[in-house]
């Protein structure tokens, strides 16, 4: 009895490879040394199966737990309670877990801890490439369950992972309807999301650098999909972010305090009444938007977007934000009204806001402005002649323009004269203000790439741009970019396009797919697989109560709670039913000798030359009346009948005599079968 | 208490399952005869599997929804497979070697199968009996020992043979019990002692020729005891000055042994089996022929391995 309770050799290997492979994904958020004794356990797990190390004694074991507890308490006051914290405890337990596994019960409870390990992979991303990974390790899991239970004489690994396979496709469709019509319940208790990666993308600060620093990444920042088809020419799609408009003389910040972003509280303070500062009179576009996280509150649309997703605030700047940091991918709807107007009547308050600029310093760039404004009669000529001033004159467009001294504005003005967007739109706001005139910066991303596949825009983090908004009497805030001014490229074509002779663009990614972007094939691939992911998204990762909701509604119609769980037991009987009888089904072809069916099929080739097998007919009457039939064949038909009757009468062990036997039959099928073909067609024409 | 109402419960069980489970030398497992139920280990799977689906929950991740279910459809696959592995197998009772009483019984079980089926790592067993582990992957029939212990002379029935497995994941045990009509001889169980104890012959010779194995016309010498015969004294050797020794034959005892029931006077029944079944196969191993007078029974002294069986086979069934 004892020896069931044993780990056989082949199911060890196959755990630690579980362990491994459940470990990977998680090294990187684990500080080192976490991995290390990872290893190192898993090394001992595997030297003790060699016999070559003993099963920890009772003092390492207490060492461990007195160590583990250290461990946890100094993380605990060091980054906080958090998945990243959580995750490495799990980890450690798991490891230590393993070194003291000495029974298959102790195998299930490491393998146990896989299937959770595993699934704090999907709490970081849920991407293609991870739930294929996960996928993957499902499968090496239940293979070191079934190297577990089988016998320890078969070594081959084949098989396992064939059975491993199998049982997993077979679990597939019930997984399908569970995914899709399980009742999705909403978060038992609030869990603090916080795991401690700072916030990525455009941020609610600005100063000169910050989004140069930005373009040079190559990471994703969201994906769009319009409703109808448009073709939205690139300089239109202006990504609105953050609206920044307090300037201290050296960044641009939003005049709200970043502490309140988080906290769902003071969204109170966005609900305004925006209705009267914006006509909503044009046809709306309407778009989705799925956003990779950035662990900021902040979401992205075209000019004048109205939320149409719940959870999703309009700020009074026009500005959307999300109740909560983005710590997942985020989708969520939208109707923007491009075309439309905001704040046609400015209050004082905001005017005021929208025109300081510090008291002191950049006295050149001040001095120009008013001659420049003097020279026009509008607010509007002036701003165009400013952006005719950066146009004619010799200003640069590059990602590393020249160190800027204490008059920022000045300097960048009339001494480098080279710069990034945000140099252009800080200068231009500047220049702006400083003859009165209502302007602040907005950051965001400008233009996307098409692709074709699935017919979306994928936005990127090189996208990253500042520009600026200018209030105008008569026409509210109206966007300009300066940038487009001193580079056209830039918004016509797109960053890669503007930067593409840039050495600093991209840098970080030597490699990357973007850079190959003129090798037609890599970029069809790259495409191809962004569309794979964003179906994904749209359909797997954003199934959530809504989607689950619509879709009961199409298929039964009302949803009422009864009728759902019956629906949901009703597909799951069936799926059981049908995966149920698959499995267990005697397979009454399969059941058949292959020797046999290789005969059958020798009649049935016959039957093209209507010499078929009668039924009853025994093979030697067969073979002789086919002979005389057709004296041509007399030699293979002998050849064959006296194979089969050896084969027929042999024992039920298979030998390699048989074997033998049994594939020279097989060759004289296709031998029949070539001989045969020219007589079928004569038969035929006859 | 408690004790006793496991142990009634248990007796119910039993008898239940005696009820349900007919004695027939061939059974086929199949759905009705086939029980299943998670293990501790099912358990502890679906416990994380648990775990995944709250963590789903309160992160609202989907991704981790789907795990959670793959997690649960392969514990169902898991019963399906379990059970397809027992299901179809055929089982086939089959001779079964005669054992001493308190050995291990082995009973000869055939495993079999449906061409398209496989079989792999059953468990068999009888009750408090050992496991024996039996594939059928590449074979289409395989004989395995069953062991259980005798613990009865006379005919032997074999109990329930428990067929089990966790195979393919462990998670889930199958299990059924057939009732395969087997029996097995079991003779009585040998007791040693010393067979100076009694004589067979009339000689008046102390020593007992049974115990002098090897050829018929045995050949030796001893000690001179006084009382001896003097006819029997070896005087060559007395005459090339040795001691005086006897000249020892076993042909003047009479070479028809008779085993006789009351050699053991005073014994239990059990006792006296023994100690004849012990001198059954010390007599067996020597050429000489002997008989065995048992109470209503009596069978002629013969010679052989034929002979051997049949007197064992007699104490076997004494009085059963």
């Amino acid at each position: 009895m004892d020896i069931n309770y044993q780990i056989p050799r082949s199911a060890l290997i196959w755990v630690l490879v579980s362990v491994v492979i459940v470990l990977i994904p998680q090294t990187i958020r684990m500080p080192i040394w976490v991995t290390v004794i990872a290893a190192i356990c898993i090394l001992w797990r595997l030297l003790i199966s060699q016999g070559k190390l003993n099963y920890p004694g009772r003092k390492i074991r207490i060492v461990v737990v007195l160590f583990t507890l250290i461990f946890s308490i100094s993380q605990i006051r060091s980054i906080g309670i958090g998945l990243d914290s959580a995750v490495s405890l799990l980890a450690l337990g798991f490891v230590f877990k393993l070194i003291e596994m000495r029974y298959k019960r102790d195998i299930y409870v490491v393998l146990s801890l896989c299937f959770v390990m595993s699934m704090v992979s999907f709490l970081y991303s849920q991407g293609i490439v991870t739930s294929a990974y996960i996928a993957m390790t499902v499968i090496i899991i239940l293979c070191a369950m079934i190297a577990c239970n089988r016998s320890s004489l078969i070594l081959e690994a084949e098989s396992t992972v064939k059975l491993a396979m199998k049982i997993t496709f077979q679990a597939l469709p019930l997984t399908i309807v569970l995914f899709m019509l399980f009742p999705r319940i909403a978060p038992l208790w609030a869990v603090p999301t916080q795991n401690n990666a700072s916030g990525t993308g455009v941020s609610d600060e600005m100063s000169p650098g910050d989004i140069s620093q930005l373009v040079r990444t190559s990471g994703l920042a969201f994906r769009v999909q319009f409703e109808e088809e448009v073709s939205l020419p690139n300089e239109l799609l202006y990504w609105r972010g953050l609206v920044l408009d307090d300037y201290d003389g050296e960044t641009w910040r939003r005049s709200r305090s970043r502490s309140a972003y988080g906290n769902a509280a003071a969204f109170g303070n966005f609900r305004f009444n925006w209705e009267g500062r914006m006509e909503t009179n044009g046809i709306p576009l309407r778009y989705n938007v799925i956003m990779e996280p950035t662990q900021q509150p902040w979401i992205y649309g075209l000019h004048l977007a109205e939320p149409i997703s719940s959870g999703i605030f309009l700020s009074r700047n026009f500005e959307m934000f999300n109740n909560g940091l983005i710590s997942q991918r985020l989708s969520y709807d939208v109707a923007s009204y491009i075309e439309n107007q905001t704040d046609l009547f400015l209050t004082s308050s905001p005017r005021r806001n929208n025109i300081e600029i510090p008291a002191q310093g950049n006295e050149r760039s001040l001095q120009f402005a008013r001659e420049l404004r003097a020279a026009v009669d509008t607010d509007r000529e002036y701003a165009l002649a400013v952006l005719n001033y950066f146009a004619t004159n010799q200003y640069f467009y590059t990602l590393n323009p020249g160190l800027l001294g204490e008059n920022r504005i000045d300097d960048f003005l009339f001494n480098t004269m080279e710069g990034f967007c945000e140099h252009y739109a800080s200068a231009f706001a500047y220049l702006m203000r400083a003859v009165d005139i209502p302007a602040r910066v907005v950051v965001g991303y400008q233009g996307a790439e098409y692709n074709p596949f699935e017919n979306y825009m994928m936005v990127y983090q090189y996208n990253a741009h500042a520009w600026n908004e200018v209030w105008l009497e008569g026409e509210g805030w109206v966007r300009f970019d300066p940038t487009g001014a001193v580079s056209p490229t830039r918004i016509e074509l797109g960053a890669e396009a503007a930067l593409r002779d840039d050495p600093a663009f991209l840098d970080d990614f030597l490699f990357t797919a973007m850079r190959l972007g003129g090798m037609g094939w890599i970029n069809t691939l790259r495409l191809r697989f962004d569309a794979l992911e964003y179906e994904w998204n749209r359909r797997v990762v954003n199934y959530n109560e809504e989607v689950q909701f619509e879709l009961l509604e199409e298929l039964i119609g009302d949803v009422t709670e009864s009728k759902a769980v019956l629906f949901l037991l009703i597909a799951t009987a069936l799926v059981m039913l049908g995966v149920g009888v698959a499995v267990i089904r005697v397979d009454r072809s399969a059941q058949r000798d292959p020797v046999v069916n290789l005969y059958v099929s020798i009649g049935k080739e016959l039957e093209k030359i209507d010499l078929p097998r009668k039924r009853g007919e025994g093979p030697l009457h067969y073979r002789d009346r086919v002979i005389a039939e057709r004296p041509e064949l007399a030699e293979i038909m002998s050849e064959l009948t006296e194979l089969y009757v050896q084969l027929s009468y042999r024992s039920r062990t298979v030998d390699n005599l048989q074997r033998n036997q049994t594939r020279q039959l097989k060759a004289m099928l296709n031998q029949l079968r070539f001989k045969l073909s020219p007589l079928a067609k004569i038969s035929g024409k006859v | 208490m408690a004790f006793s109402i496991r142990a009634s419960w248990r007796e119910n069980y039993k008898q239940w399952l005696a009820a349900r489970i007919p004695a027939q030398n061939r059974s086929t497992l199949h759905r009705r005869n086939i029980y299943i139920l998670p293990t501790a280990n099912g358990m502890m799977y679906l416990f994380a599997a648990g775990l995944v689906f709250v963590a789903a929950i309160n992160y609202a991740v989907s991704l981790a929804f789907g795990l959670a279910f793959l997690m649960v459809s392969v514990f169902i696959l898991a019963i399906l497979h379990t059970f397809n592995n027992l299901n179809q197998l055929i089982l086939l009772g089959k001779f079964s070697p005669a054992v001493y009483c308190e050995e291990q019984a082995a009973f000869k079980v055939e495993l079999s199968r449906l061409p398209a089926k496989k079989h792999e790592a059953i468990e068999l067993s009888f009750e408090q009996g050992l496991v024996t582990h039996a594939d059928l992957i590449d074979q289409d029939r395989v004989v395995v020992d069953v062991f259980v212990k005798a613990d009865r002379r006379g005919e032997f029935r074999a109990p329930f043979l428990r067929i089990t497995t966790y195979f393919p994941l462990g998670l889930c045990r199958a299990w059924s019990f057939v009732d395969l009509d087997m029996y097995c001889l079991v003779y009585p169980k040998p007791v040693v002692f010393s067979m100076n104890q009694f004589n067979t012959g009339s000689s008046g010779n102390d020593d007992s020729a049974i115990i002098k194995d090897g050829s018929e016309d045995y050949y030796g010498l001893r000690e001179y005891v006084p009382g001896d015969s003097l006819r029997q004294v070896a005087w060559k050797n007395l005459a090339r000055g040795q001691s005086m020794h006897v000249k020892q034959l076993v042909d003047y005892v009479d070479s028809k042994i008779w085993l006789d029931w009351d050699m053991f006077y005073g014994f239990s029944t059990e006792e006296r089996l023994s100690r004849l079944c012990y001198c059954v196969l010390k007599l067996s191993k020597s050429n000489n022929a002997f008989g065995l007078k048992l109470p209503g029974v009596e069978i002629a002294p013969d010679t052989g391995p034929d002979h051997k069986i049949k007197l064992l086979r007699t104490l076997a069934l004494f009085g059963g």
